[in-house]
């Protein structure tokens, strides 16, 4: 796994509960919606296969449970992330407040390298609903105010945007990982031999 | 742009995929012909080449594209004319696309057979974005060929005669770049096999299911990886060889491809030796096989691999895939560190070139290696001494000086030993010399067996890696010990030895075999007893020790046995029921009455009529419980609805953002950044309090009396809370604002807000009076009688009634509430000052989203102890904290419950309110554990079965105090998933080298959904209900933890798919969410129960 293939990536799904991360995957794989989506227990991921940039990649799509408390679970799934998509509920203010701390906390659990510039996407759903409450200018606002993360609004029951919105987190993603592999190869095998000789020292001490 | 900048950029674009490429050639030791680098690369050649072409020199006829160049030159490249001539032969070989002749983008190579066109189809029949084709194929062709670079070359040379003057071919120093760019690219290996990544467009697990019956179809044997493993183990072949891991999965493409590719030079192992055509004579096989021997030494260890020649040979996957995969079972894969003796004969028959077997210290022969005539045996034991250099040598050793290996200059004392050797014997085949020699291996890393050295009789040496593989696993005994180590052919035509040294040395080798013999029974016996303990004390407990049999049991508990049971009424034998629900599960009909006992809600014994007290008092419980929340949700609504006036208000006299606004309910948070909650609603209450809009204060007083007989300190944010409640704190005043919003979208509100005077405080405490409740019970039964738990069901479905009034914020309740304005203000002191002291030190880190909601949780445990009668109910008092998170546990609540199998027949209707209140009154008892997703799911299929609100609440809590700790603030999924990992090592070791060879999915998250809702999500709803009853009954009849082994056989089911496809953690989760609701339940079971018995008996045969 030291050299993950490139053409592969993988992209996480994070937002509060109910905000139509599993419909958006859905729709975008499959374009398919339907009414009948539980909530997501666990984790799930679907795989699309795109072109960008003249390049087949295989989009490895996760689809992760909502409930912030799940998150202890993110670990696991969330390492190795080439694009992290943040998805809010444009008629419910309070899942867009929590895309700072989603953000933050994929940030931590991930670790990727370079956390100042690792590619999110910001994805406000449910625009087809009536009721709106988070404004296209705040959202806007706040995705500028994060290093420029690009903003989409979308329908995943209509459909709206959702191509256009997975063409820019495949197109990021797929230059976060070339960046990623250029300074991969070596480092991560000094960081390892490190790694064993800390643990040698230490045993060493204790004789 | 000048022409300047434009082949700037051109030689640009060129440099940089030339880097990729190369970058992806050193990461990955080779590029894949269909590398997305390659493409571009060509492209980018493409365009250079394309440049400044001149269209007259290509002739009337031609288009102006660079295939017709390239024909063009051919007349004068040699390179250029191999290259034209693949190109029309791939042409013609498909009449479809002589059409498309000499166009570039157009040709499909047929050349790569297989390889490249079922992949390049398979993608792009998966995006239909761009066309399925193979662009560039000359430029391709002529890479892959190495002959680019070369073409380009002459291209430049010659470039007077096809391009412009500017063009940037023609240019003296671009032109040069280019090609010379180009000789790295043209030096690379192109690969064509498949790899890895093309098996990303993974198979649906319906198409691995429907593959599985068809290939097992053909198998004879289904355990077909069995014998493969014996056959490794024999062999002796180390468990941490990455290529034995993917060795076994015998039928996939990418494992023997893998595998070939390891046996070439590469980072992980040197080659020290390499020959092909060297025959191996396979036990079962009549006939000596050609494959290629050779000798690889890695970090650990020396391993001598021989590969039939048909696995060799451009392994292709379209013929016979079934035939080639059984010469997996000759292949040999020998760490040399478990060799002890290497004999070697030459002259024997007609084999001349000589023949090694090497002799594990089993004592079991491997097959006879028979090299080809011309000294390889002698170079390949060279390089054998080689390898085991510094650590291990030869014993005796070659001599590479002539003349001193003779062997009569051998000392005495090794007369003893067979043989010797002599390199230049071996070479010089002299009929006068002996052609029979066992060599011992000797490993100075080991000790004792360096001291051991000299005597001939020792037993055979404890690798600590032997121990360690033999502890995991089964079988690790039973094969290879009736193979007795085939007698060594001794020279008996060796003329230099003496008769009784001959004899001599015979008794030694039997002695020897015998004593080797002995001590591999010895090791066997030993692993096994090892293997047992492991057993015992690792999985002891999760298994009850005593067996309970089957019997008569697999009916199930039926009506008829259920009414045979009962003995007035009452059921004592227990037992039975358990057994009987084990093994055949519950009849529907009687479900209802007998899960309420496997959960543990009835006792067994119970009379008819302590039941239904019980039920009786947990109904009462459940009204009282329900009465409280509904009361709390009321006050919650009235808040939200007063936060969205304000907002629309904030909004239309704001203005500001006018542009967004056009109609009313389009609303817009604009907040600061700082106001994080949006339950939290002071800063609203402030504001308007300073604007004084609409709230009047006129009804402070109603408050102050109480609050100054007994004043509390109540800032609960200062995190030091005095103990001594009596203090009075002269800062502390008391307003109790009655909020009346006036706009349009409520009515009168009764919101009672005692607010804090100190602005920063969130301490500020809302009042409800619990008869607010009871007034809605007046306005809609008009009985002014609180509901006594007798009256039953009547009275609670009114309850219900109004639960979906406040639901639909029905106009009408509204208006009820508007008229409830508090009557009764005293205040429950002792409530209040639970709620202050405990405020501060319950710091639930429920999440780190909303941590700052959650302090204050246990203010709750009060009101629900002082209020176990509707009676004493009078005055609840709720901090806002409180009402915060219990308002953010509703919104949640409601958002899963309206997702909760709503396409269930049960579920299409109103029941879904029942199912909401249920999971409210848990919650409403539990908010320091709040709600949890996945709880929807486990209080489902009780009310599918019940019916009935409090008693599937009753069982609900039942079954939650095993299922709680599953959830994150429980720590027994790493428990289940530790113990997973035990029990497939030790009931299937085959898979577990699989999982450890794909180190990622060791952590089983692919279970975790499985062991959260006990299967619930992997079935349908007659399946859940029978897996339920059967992991409650199986904790009295067989395990406590029986989900384990239902997940053992979850995965047992489809252990050959996942085997045979090597599939890691990513491919596992995705076929179990794919197979969801799919599974064969009935025989799962059957499984799981057998898997247990298999523990069982196991930790019994002691």
């Amino acid at each position: 796994m030291a050299t993950r293939k490139k053409s592969l990536l993988k992209v996480i799904i994070l937002g509060d509960s109910s905000v139509g991360k599993t419909s958006l995957m859905n729709q975008y794989v499959n374009k398919r919606f339907s009414t009948q989506y539980k909530a997501t227990i666990g984790a799930d991921f679907l795989t699309k296969e795109v072109v960008v940039d003249d390049r087949v990649v295989t989009m490895q799509i996760w689809d992760t449970a909502g409930q912030e408390r799940f998150q202890s679970l993110g670990v696991a799934f969330y390492r190795g992330a080439d694009c992290c998509v943040l998805v809010y509920d444009v008629t419910a203010p309070n899942s867009f407040k929590n895309l700072d701390s989603w953000r933050d906390e994929f940030l931590i659990q991930a670790g990727p390298r370079d956390p100042e510039h690792f590619p999110f996407v910001v994805l406000g759903n449910k625009v087809d609903l009536e009721n709106r409450q988070v404004s296209t200018r705040r959202a806007q606002q706040w995705a500028q105010s994060k290093n420029d993360i690009p903003y989409y609004e979308t329908s995943a029951k209509e459909g709206r945007n959702v191509e256009q919105a997975f063409q820019t987190i495949a197109k990021n993603a797929l230059a976060q990982e070339a960046e990623v592999e250029l300074y991969n190869e070596f480092p991560d095998k000094i960081r390892v031999q490190s790694d064993g000789n800390r643990n040698g020292n230490s045993d060493n001490c204790q004789c | 742009m000048t022409d300047m900048e434009y082949k700037e950029r051109l030689i640009a674009s060129v440099k940089k995929e030339v880097k990729q490429l190369m970058e992806e050639a050193v990461t990955r030791k080779f590029v894949h012909e269909e590398s997305g680098s390659v493409v571009s690369l060509c492209a980018a050649v493409e365009a250079c080449l394309s440049q400044g072409l001149r269209r007259r020199a290509l002739g009337l006829f031609k288009t102006s594209s660079t295939t017709a160049l390239l024909h063009k030159v051919a007349k004068n490249c040699p390179e250029a004319a191999h290259i034209s001539q693949k190109v029309q032969e791939i042409e013609n070989s498909d009449p479809n696309k002589r059409s498309s002749s000499s166009s570039d983008s157009v040709t499909k190579p047929t050349i790569t057979k297989k390889g490249s066109t079922t992949s390049m189809s398979t993608i792009s029949g998966g995006t239909s974005t761009t066309p399925p084709v193979v662009k560039y194929l000359w430029i391709r062709l002529a890479l892959f060929e190495k002959r680019l670079a070369k073409i380009i070359d002459h291209l430049v040379t010659n470039a007077v005669n096809y391009y412009d003057k500017d063009s940037l071919v023609a240019d003296p120093d671009y032109g040069s770049i280019l090609s010379s760019l180009l000789v790295g690219p043209c030096a690379l290996e192109f690969s064509r096999a498949k790899t890895p990544d093309y098996f990303w467009s993974d198979p649906h697990a319906d198409e691995l299911v429907q593959r599985h019956r068809i290939s097992s179809g053909n198998i004879s044997n289904p355990s077909c990886g069995r014998p493969i493993i014996n056959f490794k183990r024999s062999l002796n072949a180390s468990s941490d060889d990455v290529n034995g891991a993917s060795f076994k999965s015998n039928s996939s493409v990418s494992a023997a491809k893998d595998y070939v590719e390891s046996l070439h030079q590469n980072a992980r192992a040197t080659l020290l030796y390499g020959k092909n055509n060297v025959l191996v004579l396979p036990k079962d096989v009549n006939e000596a096989m050609p494959g290629y021997l050779s000798l690889h030494q890695n970090v650990q260890s020396l391993t001598i691999k021989w590969t039939p020649n048909q696995l060799m040979n451009g392994y292709n996957e379209s013929q016979e895939s079934k035939d080639k995969s059984s010469y997996w079972n000759y292949a040999l894969n020998i760490n040399v560190e478990e060799i002890v003796y290497v004999h070697c004969h030459q002259n024997r028959g007609e084999d001349t070139g000589g023949t090694v077997i090497l002799v594990g210290q089993d004592g079991v022969q491997q097959p006879p290696i028979h090299f080809p005539e011309g000294g390889h045996m002698a170079a390949f034991l060279s390089c054998l001494e080689t390898g085991l250099l510094p650590h291990g040598q030869l014993d005796p050793p070659l001599w590479s000086q002539r003349g001193i290996g003779k062997l009569f200059s051998w000392p005495q004392k090794h007369k003893k030993r067979v043989l010797s050797s002599v390199l230049e014997n071996l070479e010089a085949n002299d009929e006068n010399i002996p052609i029979d020699y066992v060599f011992r291996v000797v490993n100075k890393g080991n000790h004792q067996e360096f001291l051991a050295t000299h005597q001939i009789l020792d037993i055979g040496k404890t690798s600590p890696r032997r121990v360690q593989l033999s502890s995991c696993s089964t079988n690790e005994s039973s094969d290879g010990s009736s193979k007795s180590m085939s007698l060594d052919q001794a020279p008996i035509d060796n003329q230099k030895l003496e008769p009784q040294n001959k004899t001599a040395s015979i008794a030694l080798v039997c002695s020897t075999m015998r004593r080797q013999i002995i001590s591999r029974a010895f090791y066997g016996w030993l692993a096994y007893c090892r293997h047992l303990s492991t057993v015992r004390t690792h999985l002891s407990g999760l298994v009850n020790g005593r067996i309970t049999p089957n019997g008569d049991a697999s009916e199930g508990l039926t009506k008829d046995r259920w009414l045979e049971l009962h003995e007035d009424g009452i059921i004592k034998n227990e037992e039975e029921v358990y057994r009987l629900v084990y093994y055949g599960g519950v009849q529907h009909e009687i479900r209802k009455d007998v899960w309420p006992y496997l959960l543990g809600h009835y006792q067994f014994g119970q009379t008819q009529q302590e039941k239904e007290e019980l039920d009786d008092s947990t109904k009462h419980y459940y009204e009282t419980t329900m009465s409280e929340w509904l009361a709390v949700e009321a006050i919650i609504r009235q808040k939200d609805k007063e936060k969205t006036a304000m907002a629309v208000a904030k909004l239309s006299s704001g203005s500001g953002s006018g542009d967004k606004n056009k109609d009313p309910n389009h609303f817009e948070i604009e907040d600061d950044d700082d106001d994080d909650d949006y339950l939290m609603e002071n800063d609203v209450f402030e504001e308007d309090n300073d604007s004084s809009a609409r709230i009047e204060t006129e009804e402070k007083k109603i408050f102050e009396e109480p609050m100054t007989k007994k004043p509390n300190k109540s800032s609960t944010d200062s995190g030091n809370v005095p103990d001594d409640t009596d203090i009075v704190d002269t800062d502390e005043q008391k307003q109790i604002i009655e909020t009346e919003s006036e706009d349009a979208v409520g009515g009168n509100n009764i919101l009672l807000n005692s607010k804090d005077t100190s602005p920063s405080t969130p301490s500020s405490y809302q009042t409800v009076e619990n008869d607010y409740f009871d007034y809605f019970i007046d306005g809609t039964t008009s009985c002014p009688e609180i509901p006594t738990p007798m009256e039953g069901i009547e009275k609670f479905a009114s309850i219900e009634d109004i639960a979906m009034k406040i639901n639909d914020d029905d106009d009408d309740s509204l208006q009820q509430t508007a008229s409830v304005i508090v009557t009764n203000a005293s205040i429950d002191i002792s409530n209040f000052d639970m709620d202050n002291s405990n405020g501060d030190e319950t710091k639930n880190d429920m999440s780190p989203v909303q941590e700052e909601c959650n302090t204050g949780l246990d203010a709750l445990q009060e009101p629900k102890s002082a209020c176990v009668s509707p009676a004493s109910s009078n005055g609840g008092v709720y901090s806002t904290e409180l009402l915060d998170s219990f308002g953010l546990n509703l919104h949640r609540i409601d958002k899963d419950v309206q997702r909760c199998d709503r396409n269930y027949w049960y579920f299409a209707n109103e029941n879904l309110d029942k199912l909401r209140n249920v999971i409210c009154t848990y919650v409403w008892e539990h908010l320091d554990v709040g709600y949890m997703q996945g709880m929807c799911d486990l209080v489902a299929p009780l009310l599918v079965i019940f019916d009935d609100e409090s008693l599937s609440y009753g069982c609900f809590c039942k079954l939650m105090e095993r299922m709680i700790e599953n959830f994150p603030s429980g720590g027994a999924m790493d428990m289940h998933f530790a113990n997973m990992r035990s029990l497939i090592q030790i009931l299937d070791s085959e898979m577990y080298e699989l999982m450890d060879a794909h180190g990622d999915y060791t952590h089983f998250y692919f279970c975790y959904r499985w062991f959260l809702l006990d299967f619930k999500r992997e079935l349908v709803y007659t399946d859940v209900f029978q897996t339920w009853e059967i992991i409650w009954a199986a904790k009295y009849v067989a395990s406590s933890h029986f989900v384990l082994f239902l997940a053992l056989a979850l995965l047992e089911t489809y252990r050959d798919i996942i085997l045979s496809n090597s599939m890691d953690f990513t491919d596992v989760i995705k076929f179990f969410n794919e197979m969801a609701e799919r599974h064969n339940m009935v025989s799962v079971l059957e499984l799981a129960r057998n898997l247990v018995l298999q523990l069982q008996t196991l930790i019994e045969n002691k």
